[in-house]
């Protein structure tokens, strides 16, 4: 291991029982305390995988782009506007035809919301970083206003349409008392390893991968870098999208003010861990989703819960430095 | 000119919002206990530090400009809620430094900026720096050196920035800095990386953002738009800016180039 | 006579690849020294070791008899060191003025019109002339070595290194180099020459250090040798001779043979806008190898991305028979097209996929490597074992990623590629750079095997001897325009360069 690495592991722990101390709280009281609140009880392990769902489908997403040389932060945006649209599409076709239609409607959503910003990156130049950012904003008015003093409000005092019927949604396939699992959650692992599979064994996923390694070889070998562009951030807006929808159908029932912790934005985070294997998605998934319930405990022992976004990004960043060492040459 | 002072350097910054987050923070923690003078330099101070870090990641470690920009944002956002949270940061009656005083800097800064990079030594080398470090380097001159008081500048500028929200809206809550510094970043963009065409395009966003209050309420071509197509109105924007061909083909090279 | 310079046991690893091991060498002041040997033979680092750009692994530096470490260039230029590099350092952002003087400004403030006052006098002294406000990015090849050496007298160097300085020149403008090289002698200033170009050795220097390998084969004066001696140290063979023009008779084809490539009225804008490459007319016919002479800049790299279809362009190209201006790279890919670029690691390899997955790129759909849309992973690996084996690429494994190998080793990895998956038009952009003799050798040979098979070529060198020496045809371009000189006279084309 690196000397410059470890010092930044040990930095890296320094702050955060800094940060602990700070609250008068050892670490071993704060990590039981994210421990209970996470996997502690069926019901915490419940919502911990409930909370992994979205965060690996949208780490799809944004992983699907980043291996395309492309950071979609918008992930966000294309996730609402995707379960918005599921929504409204739902509500108008019950039963399964509304589960169906609900996810083309969302894809569709979360792909036109994914679009200017590839457009604007292959053609233009334009740093998608700042497009998919700003579109997020505008999603986030967009659907507020939709169920705030919009149309798809239902009638009330809360800013949320109405609720789906339970023929509506997508089904638990395992539940014993307080546990539960979501197909949705099977769903998305299975989704995983299918990126993964065609990432590495298909000639359409090398030549995305090529893009996104070195664009003018990829040029030069045939692959036309700003079509790939565009339909790499279609597709990782349209799986965003999908997230959206599954996320309405397999947990929330229907949209409202407020319906994304952040999702989105951690999904970057997700993927940024993943690096450059698609079934890593899965543990970092996991971490984040599990992180982010047990960090609802943690305010019960008097620790603010922004502490776990600092320990994951200080995690990123660690991976991310053992994955920038250069490589020895051999001949 | 925190923005410029970077990318000029050809160091990629993403983090602005995160930095200008971490100082609006900070000042709003410290002023109670400090005064508007102590918080202003601790949040300087704090700032510069993040944005160090920031040279370190990328400079040192060799990571990738934008995934240390976005992770800087998010240990920014982490932090600040964790520190806001722990020591009751209020969202009003924070003692600051009059908002016209930062105005007036944000006009004079830029003008600064240019006669720097135009009449002296440093500002040549900043040019150099972006936009070829390897050259640069073979001139004799040491292009971390060159980043890392860029970096220093960029804390500072962006510091100041934060302090001003604080001080404009009188408080800290979280997540108040609501995308300006990626908007800062497309004012530069748009502003093809030269000061005083990006004070242009700052203006030009400012002005977008306060159409919000001035036309709440009323009709646009007979129709009543809801206050959030007002709010949406300067994000719009910076999407079409780039969308346009403004400020494209004057990127400095080395932009991102280790 | 003292020395200027005296570099003792110079050793360089970078991992397991020895650059340099235990390299002396002694530069007598006020003289003109030539390090020479082939490609990858060290002289470039051992030089950038003088410079500060590189810390030696062990060794002793020493320049005008003081010790010396540096720790970066600014410490050489202070001690009175000065080297123009073989792909210039000139920035074409900047001014040719704020070139000149970036990282020597003299004070904190910058004075434009006292800068300018120095910069013309200088100009003066050597014979040159600029226009300072002008953006450096106008310079061609020739200008900016003139400019690069008035950044050595800016600073005051005493000492001046400058590597492969004629690698770009064409003939005439390098005697004029030599001038200028002449005249900063006689004034005092000791100049080192890094160069694989024997004649100009043999006629200009008055010592000579050959490497070989990373280590010194010999050091002699050289009025005590000759062109075949020198030869046979830089290859290690005695005796070796260096091909000569005659030496290699190419039969004439059979003249009414169906044309490869037909260029017609192509031109191609920059990215500025100005049509870098005017009205180009070429046909190139099966079994044809062509070169393209010039010097660096005027249509060359706008040529190679026409054909590829990288590039926006009027006029026709015919490849094999068919119209392919509306393909896309893949089209003309599929059609036989097979490329080695100019710069493998920008255009040519991805660096951190390993040399199996790098050798499908451009052939990733092509029977064997792909079955339909999946990949072919057996036949793949097969593949990618006989490319290295073509030129005997040295690597430490096929799964290793294509970092962990040496430039040259790259290179012929990427020669093999396009010379192995039955190309039907080769478009090469200098083939063997960072290759060493036996190297290029092989490369050409093979090209001359695969054109006997029915391949044409063309191939696109600054290097004219090369291209005389292995090219059935050269055209020549000259600011955009394609002309084909009427004899192989190697001063007439090489007037024709700069004409």
């Amino acid at each position: 291991m690196n000397a410059r690495i470890l010092w930044l592991v040990l930095g890296s722990i320094g702050v955060v029982l800094g940060a602990l101390a700070v609250c008068h709280v050892g670490p071993g009281v704060a990590f039981a305390a994210l421990l209970k609140g996470s996997l502690g009880t069926p019901n915490g392990i419940t919502k911990s995988l409930e909370n992994t769902t979205p965060l690996l489908l949208a780490g799809i997403a944004v992983f699907l782009a980043l291996r395309a040389g492309l950071f979609n932060i918008g992930a966000e945006g294309q996730f609402l506007v995707g379960a918005l649209a599921c929504t409204a599409v739902a509500l108008k076709f019950p039963g399964v035809v509304g589960i169906v239609l609900g996810t083309v409607a969302a894809i569709a959503a979360g792909a036109a919301w994914a679009w200017p910003a590839g457009a604007i990156k292959a053609y233009r130049g334009g740093h998608e970083v700042i497009t998919t950012i700003m579109l997020n904003s505008v999603a986030t008015l967009l659907t507020g206003y939709m169920v705030g003093s919009g149309p798809m409000r239902a009638g009330g005092g809360d800013t949320t349409t109405a609720s789906l019927t339970d023929a509506t949604r997508l089904p638990a396939v395992i539940h014993s008392g307080a546990f539960s699992l979501n197909i949705a959650l099977p769903l998305a692992v299975a989704m995983t390893a299918a990126l993964g599979w065609w990432l590495r064994k298909t000639v359409s996923g090398y030549e995305l991968r090529a893009v996104g390694a070195n664009p003018t070889a990829a040029l030069y070998a045939g692959v036309d870098p700003r079509k790939t562009a565009v339909r790499a951030m279609l597709a990782s807006g349209a799986v965003a999208g999908f997230a959206g929808a599954v996320q309405v159908l397999a947990y929330e029932g229907r949209f409202y003010a407020g319906f994304s912790p952040g999702y989105g934005f951690d999904a970057l985070g997700v993927a940024l861990l993943a690096g450059e294997s698609a079934l890593a998605l899965i543990p970092a998934a996991l971490l984040f989703g599990v992180l982010a319930k047990g960090a609802l405990n943690l305010q019960f022992v008097h620790v603010p819960k922004g502490i776990t976004t600092v320990i994951l990004a200080l995690l990123i960043l660690i991976v991310a430095a053992v994955r920038a060492k250069g490589v020895k040459k051999v001949a | 000119m925190g923005g410029y002072a970077s990318e000029r350097s050809g160091v990629v910054n993403i983090g602005l919002e995160g930095l200008m987050l971490t100082a609006a923070c900070t000042a709003a923690v410290a002023a109670p206990h400090f005064g508007p003078g102590g918080a202003l330099a601790i949040a300087l101070l704090v700032t510069v530090v993040i944005s160090v870090l920031h040279w370190m990641a990328t400079q040192i470690y060799r990571i990738d400009h934008v995934i240390s920009g976005m992770v800087l944002n998010l240990i920014a956002a982490g932090a600040t809620n964790f520190v806001a949270s722990l020591f009751n940061a209020s969202s009003s009656g924070v003692p600051h430094f009059p908002v016209v005083l930062y105005e007036g800097l944000a006009i004079v800064l830029p003008f600064l900026t240019w006669a720097y990079v135009r009449f002296t030594r440093g500002g040549l080398r900043l040019v150099a720096t972006g936009a070829d470090p390897d050259k640069a380097r073979l001139a004799g001159i040491v292009p971390e050196r060159v980043r890392l008081a860029a970096l220093v500048v960029a804390g500072l500028f962006t510091g100041l920035a934060g302090a001003m929200l604080v001080a404009y809206t009188d408080g800290f809550t979280n997540d108040m800095t609501a995308g300006r510094g990626y908007i800062a970043l497309a004012a530069l963009v748009v502003g093809g990386w030269r000061p005083l065409p990006t004070l242009a395009a700052c203006l030009a966003f400012g002005i977008l953002t306060a159409l919000r209050v001035q036309y709440a309420g009323v009709p646009v071509l007979g129709v009543m738009p809801p206050s959030e197509f007002w709010a949406a109105l300067p994000y719009l924007a910076t999407v079409i800016a780039l969308a346009g061909l403004l400020g494209r083909g004057r990127t400095p090279a080395g932009l991102g180039k280790p | 006579m003292s020395a200027a310079v005296s570099l003792k046991g110079i050793t360089v690893r970078f991992g397991a690849v020895h650059a340099l091991e235990g390299v002396d060498l002694e530069v007598t002041a006020g003289t003109l020294h030539a390090v020479v040997g082939e490609n990858g033979a060290g002289k470039t680092t051992l030089m950038r070791v003088l410079y500060g750009a590189q810390r030696p692994t062990e060794g002793a530096v020493a320049v005008e008899g003081a010790e010396k470490h540096f720790s970066g260039s600014a410490e050489a230029i202070a001690a009175g060191v000065g080297m123009v590099s073989q792909h210039y350092a000139i920035i074409p952002e900047l001014t040719c003025l704020q070139n000149l003087m970036l990282g020597a400004e003299g004070g904190v403030m910058i004075d434009l019109s006292a800068a300018r006052e120095r910069a013309e006098g200088l100009a003066k002294r050597m014979g040159f002339q600029f226009e300072w406000d002008r953006p450096a990015s106008d310079l061609g090849p020739a200008s900016a070595q003139k400019l690069e050496i008035l950044k050595l007298l800016w600073r005051e160097a005493r000492i001046m290194i400058l590597d492969e300085p004629t690698a770009m020149l064409s003939p005439a403008d390098g005697e004029a180099l030599f001038g200028s090289l002449r005249t900063l002698v006689d004034a005092g200033a000791t100049v080192i020459l890094v160069t694989h170009r024997l004649p100009e050795v043999l006629v200009h220097c008055s010592w000579v250090t050959v490497l070989r390998g990373g280590k010194r084969v010999a050091d002699k004066a050289v009025s005590e040798t000759n062109a075949s001696e020198l030869a046979g140290l830089i290859v290690g063979e005695a005796g070796y001779v260096l091909d000569s023009e005659d030496v290699r008779v190419r039969e004439v084809r059979d003249r009414d043979g169906l044309a490869t490539l037909v260029l017609r009225n192509l031109t191609v804008r920059d990215h500025r806008g100005h049509e870098a490459l005017r009205d180009a007319c070429l046909e190139i016919r099966v079994g044809e190898v062509v070169g393209v002479a010039g010097v660096d800049g005027n249509g060359q790299r706008e040529l190679f991305q026409a054909i590829v279809g990288a590039a926006k362009q009027s006029g026709t190209i015919v490849l094999d028979g068919e119209d392919v201006c509306g393909n896309s790279p893949a089209g003309r890919i599929a059609r036989g097209l097979r490329l080695i670029p100019e710069d493998r690691h920008e255009q040519g390899v991805v660096e951190s996929w390993s040399l199996e997955e790098n050798s499908a790129l451009g052939l990733q759909r092509r029977a064997g490597l792909a079955q339909g849309w999946k990949i072919d992973q057996a036949g793949r690996r097969s593949w990618a074992q006989r490319l290295a084996d073509r030129f005997k690429t040295k690597h430490g494994g096929l799964g290793l990623p294509m970092a962990s190998l040496s430039g040259g080793n790259q290179q012929r990895f990427v020669a093999a590629r396009a010379l192995e998956s039955e190309p039907k038009l080769l478009l090469a952009f200098s083939p063997t750079r960072g290759l060493d003799i036996k190297g290029a050798a092989d490369v050409y040979a093979a090209i001359r095997e695969r054109a006997q098979a029915g391949m044409a070529a063309l191939v696109v060198s600054f290097d004219l001897d090369e291209l005389l020496l292995h090219c059935d045809r050269i055209v020549v371009l000259n600011h955009g325009k394609l002309t084909e000189p009427p004899s192989r006279d190697r001063d007439a084309i090489g007037r024709e360069m700069v004409a």
